[in-house]
């Protein structure tokens, strides 16, 4: 085909308009690596101290090396099982072959949802515990078919004879195989290796169903934070390892280009083939050993101390992570901490026991689900002399869900209400309805979970938001089917970003999040509708088969600390109960925040959510899919 | 001799053989077992029956939908792609392979919020077409950012087995049709194109399924406002806490890989048109 200068500028432009594509996402991600600002909605200036707090942050750290011995260990097995195994189904007949080759064909065109599901049923019916291990095999069993897709097609080309010559020749079987089969599948092997290792790398879903507590990789790590708006480290660091790689590749590849020169002399040959051999074996054996041995190094950190240990299972981004430190530091108890984004994801890990947490911070209604549901253990008080700290008003309000105040410490407490930007929205805010103005459609953020979309829609008819009352619910399923149109997204821990960057003028939020909201655009305001709103606590409850019951109880003490209470609320600025600690903050315009510390008048029409039983939460949940599917 | 040879090297299978019978098929077995019997353990259909219901029909048919419409966007994006690509000499040393997989080793949930960050109505695109006094794009939470995302995040996979058939095809053989008295359009619609279905199939069934599934790329950027089975099959898992329910769902969905299976079964009986 000769190629006009015409279309060879346009195949010219084609390449780099798809190039645009499938790198500015990545370009954006390098950017925000230096941004001043911790949310990426906004531009704050330009740094580089998230590439210095990196490596400080051992949480990531670990994070990244269980990422990448998990995809070096399961490319490895994977590549070694699948080569074999490629070799024996090239030998089978026919129609062996045809279902060998289709069952091979089921993890790779299955939904990832699917198999990383049926992997975790496969464990829990067998008892398996979660954790590394699990992810382990869960990578190898989607690694090898990519190993043996990639080997196949190279089998195929290879000359059978030259084998079997070499066996007539007196080679055993195994010295042919190394000297006569490996060498001609060898650029397969190399790529099966290699594509393993980038799709260990890259998968989320199936890691996110089949691992256990303590053990993250990046994937899980930046699932669990996209709640809170991901931490600027972890786009320091993916920066890192883009650059890495594209440095590897562009070294690897800048050598065949000088094969075009053939007027070369043989000092020249000599140090091209040296060069090559350092880029192509030793730079990736460096690699490689540096990997490992960190790996090692921080697994024997992360894995010291397992008998005196705590498993402790959080909302995530809802602790100051110096605290852990100064926890593990002052009692010798090491934490292993494992994050969690709702209530509801939380409940199932709990009742299959196939996990034992030692100490949980659901809220209110779950709690008392765990209790009637016979989950929970009573905590021993004498343990928990800090407990005087707690102001008695949320000890008498826990007594909604925890009737004798035996099973659980409030740790946060807060109400829903609506954000709104004081620039975009004239009006005295002060109800419910102005979220069904059609003057800001598309400029509505609404909570996209079952209970807070309909508590709100029912507050605002006059009902009570654990209503079980058909009419009543099918009324707020209506109202709330008229608001979808308005609506901009249906959102959970987005609305901060979205919020502080002025992409909508109202939102839906819980009064925590505001706080740190209107520190970062103060043209933001937080109002609780005088309908009345959803009042609630996160409390730390212990399972019933929580193995470390003395730890988790020293744990829930340390965090009543009035310290250590307030080291929290300025981290995650969602309002204590802590009393003492909120005479030791020192700005009284935060001590005296009507956000943080509503006066009671304001709170009188606000309810606790209660459990309503399986029943109505199924009714509540058909109601909820009747609606998103509008 | 021969026979022992073969027979020994079967056996270097047998590992594997286990592997996939313990990891891939009793899994499977498993799901299907949650899918026929309900919360109390009686053996029901009502978890499959549970696909015919409104909403769930119309969350299938949205992802039948936007997956069609984006492998089709694909399969358009990626064939002159992989044609140029063929054609140049990039080819050796995988290069190319290399750069659609260099994306892959930056995180794809950061890479699919780097697209909110693109595509929010004060993002990135539109202040760079405000700056050029250009009409604003809002496609942010609409099924076409959704179709974008799938685009995005599937491209590769649409446009690796295509090429890799297109680099195969023998290049005496395209040469021999111009010489026959073949214009280009004939050379590509009776040679090229036939010589490159392999490949278009793979890509289709590669780029379809993760599309049909998938749950992360609706969340993110539609705005949780637009429902897919992926995301159905997910609430079941993780907030209706009803696992019988979503698996009778994924064996339903099950039904879209079979025929995928068929479709490589029949038209890639080779398998030369693997991804890589």
């Amino acid at each position: 085909m000769k190629t006009k200068p015409i279309s060879n500028a346009l195949q010219k432009l084609y390449l780099v308009l798809i190039f645009v594509l499938l790198y500015a996402p990545i370009v954006t991600l390098i950017v925000l690596s230096f941004n001043k600002s911790k949310t990426r909605a906004k531009w704050g200036g330009f740094t580089t101290s998230w590439y210095a707090s990196l490596f400080e942050n051992t949480q990531i750290m670990n994070a990244l090396y269980t990422t990448l011995i998990i995809a070096l260990l399961s490319a490895l097995i994977a590549t070694l099982i699948g080569t074999a195994a490629s070799i024996g189904i090239q030998s089978m007949n026919r129609r062996y072959r045809t279902f060998l080759m289709g069952v091979t064909n089921i993890p790779m065109l299955n939904a990832d949802i699917v198999t990383g599901i049926s992997l975790m049923l496969l464990f829990i019916a067998f008892r398996f515990t979660l954790g590394f291990t699990t992810i382990l095999l869960a990578h190898i069993t989607f690694n090898i078919p990519y190993v043996i897709l990639s080997v196949m097609p190279k089998l195929k080309q290879t000359n059978k004879s030259t084998y079997e010559a070499a066996m007539d020749l007196g080679a055993s079987p195994l010295y042919a195989f190394f000297k006569v089969l490996l060498p001609d599948i060898f650029p397969g092997v190399i790529t099966g290796f290699f594509l393993s290792f980038t799709m260990s790398l890259d998968d989320f879903i199936i890691t996110h169903f089949t691992k256990g507590p303590g053990v993250d990789t990046l994937s899980t790590k930046i699932y669990s934070e996209v709640r809170k708006g991901i931490k600027p480290e972890i786009y320091a660091l993916s920066t890192i390892m883009f650059v890495t790689v594209l440095l590897l590749l562009f070294l690897v590849n800048l050598n065949p280009e000088e094969n075009k020169t053939k007027k070369l002399t043989a000092a020249k040959v000599k140090s091209r083939k040296r060069s090559r051999i350092f880029f192509r074996r030793v730079v990736p054996a460096i690699l490689f050993v540096v990997i490992l041995t960190s790996g090692i190094f921080y697994a024997t950190k992360a894995g010291a101390n397992t008998e005196n240990q705590v498993i402790v299972y959080n909302w995530g981004e809802y602790i100051d992570p110096e605290v852990l430190t100064i926890f593990e530091e002052e009692t010798g108890i090491s934490v292993i901490y494992e994050e969690y984004e709702t209530n509801e994801i939380m409940y199932p890990k709990i009742q299959s026991g196939a996990i034992a947490y030692d100490v949980v911070c659901p809220s209110d209604y779950m709690i008392q689900r765990m209790l009637e549901n016979d989950l929970l253990a009573e905590i021993d008080f004498d343990n928990i002399p800090n407990l005087a700290n707690i102001d008695p008003t949320y000890l008498e309000q826990s007594r909604q869900f925890d009737p004798e105040n035996k099973y659980s410490v409030p740790y946060c407490w807060g109400t829903v209400g609506i954000l709104y930007n004081k620039t975009m929205v004239d009006e005295t805010v002060d109800s419910w309805a102005i979220l069904w103005d059609e003057k800001y459609k598309d400029s509505i953020l609404m909570q996209d979970s079952v209970r807070d979309a309909f508590g709100i829609t029912l507050k605002y008819l006059g009902y009570s938001l654990n209503s079980t009352d058909l009419d009543e619910l099918t009324q707020a399923k209506e109202m709330l089917i008229a608001q979808k149109p308005l609506v901009q997204a249906y959102v959970v821990d987005q609305v901060r970003d979205k919020m502080i960057g002025n992409e909508a003028a109202l939102g839906v939020i819980y009064s925590g999040e505001a706080i740190y909201t209107q520190q970062e655009n103060p043209d933001l305001e937080y109002v609780i509708p005088k309908e009345g709103s959803n009042i609630w606590i996160d409390s730390w409850v212990i399972p019933k088969d929580a193995k470390h019951k003395e730890n988790a109880e020293a744990f829930i003490n340390f965090l009543c600390r009035a310290d250590i209470a307030l080291m929290n609320f300025e981290y995650i600025t969602y309002s204590t109960p802590n009393k003492a600690a909120r005479e030791l903050i020192e700005d009284p315009e935060i001590r005296d925040s009507k956000i943080a510390f509503p006066t009671p008048d304001e709170l009188v029409n606000c309810e606790t959510f209660r459990f309503l039983g399986d029943k109505y939460d199924a009714i509540y949940n058909e109601l909820w899919r009747e609606l998103k599917s509008e | 001799m021969k026979n022992k040879s073969r027979i020994s090297k079967q056996l270097l299978a047998f590992p594997y053989q286990l592997w996939a019978a313990a990891f891939i098929v009793i899994p499977l077995l498993m799901i299907l077992y949650y899918g026929l019997i309900n919360q109390e353990h009686e053996f029901t259909l009502e978890n499959l029956a549970r696909i015919t219901t409104p909403e769930t029909l119309k969350s299938l048919g949205l992802a039948i939908l936007l997956s069609l419409v984006s492998t089709l966007i694909c399969l358009v994006l990626a064939y002159p792609l992989a044609m140029i690509l063929a054609n140049s000499n990039l080819k050796q040393s995988g290069f190319v392979v290399l750069i659609f997989i260099l994306p892959m080793w930056m995180n794809s949930l950061l890479r699919t919020i780097a697209w909110q960050n693109l595509l929010e109505k004060n993002g990135v695109i539109n202040q760079l077409l405000e700056a050029l006094h250009l009409p604003s794009l809002n496609i942010i939470n609409t099924p076409s950012a959704i179709v974008l995302g799938m685009v995005y995040n599937f491209l590769p996979f649409m446009v690796l087995p295509i090429y890799t058939v297109l680099s195969k095809i023998d290049k005496d053989v395209i040469t021999a049709a111009r010489d026959l008295g073949a214009n280009s359009i004939q050379t590509f619609a009776r040679i090229i194109l036939p010589l490159s279905t392999p490949g278009i199939i793979s890509g289709i069934t590669m780029v379809f399924v993760p599309a049909l599934t998938t749950f992360v790329i609706s969340d993110l950027l539609g705005g949780s406002k637009i429902l897919l089975i992926g995301n159905v099959i997910e609430q079941e898992f993780k907030q209706g806490n009803n696992w019988n329910a979503g698996s009778g769902l994924s064996l339903v969905l099950m039904i879209f890989i079979v025929i995928s299976m068929a479709l490589i079964a029949k038209y890639d009986k080779e398998g030369e048109g693997n991804v890589f």
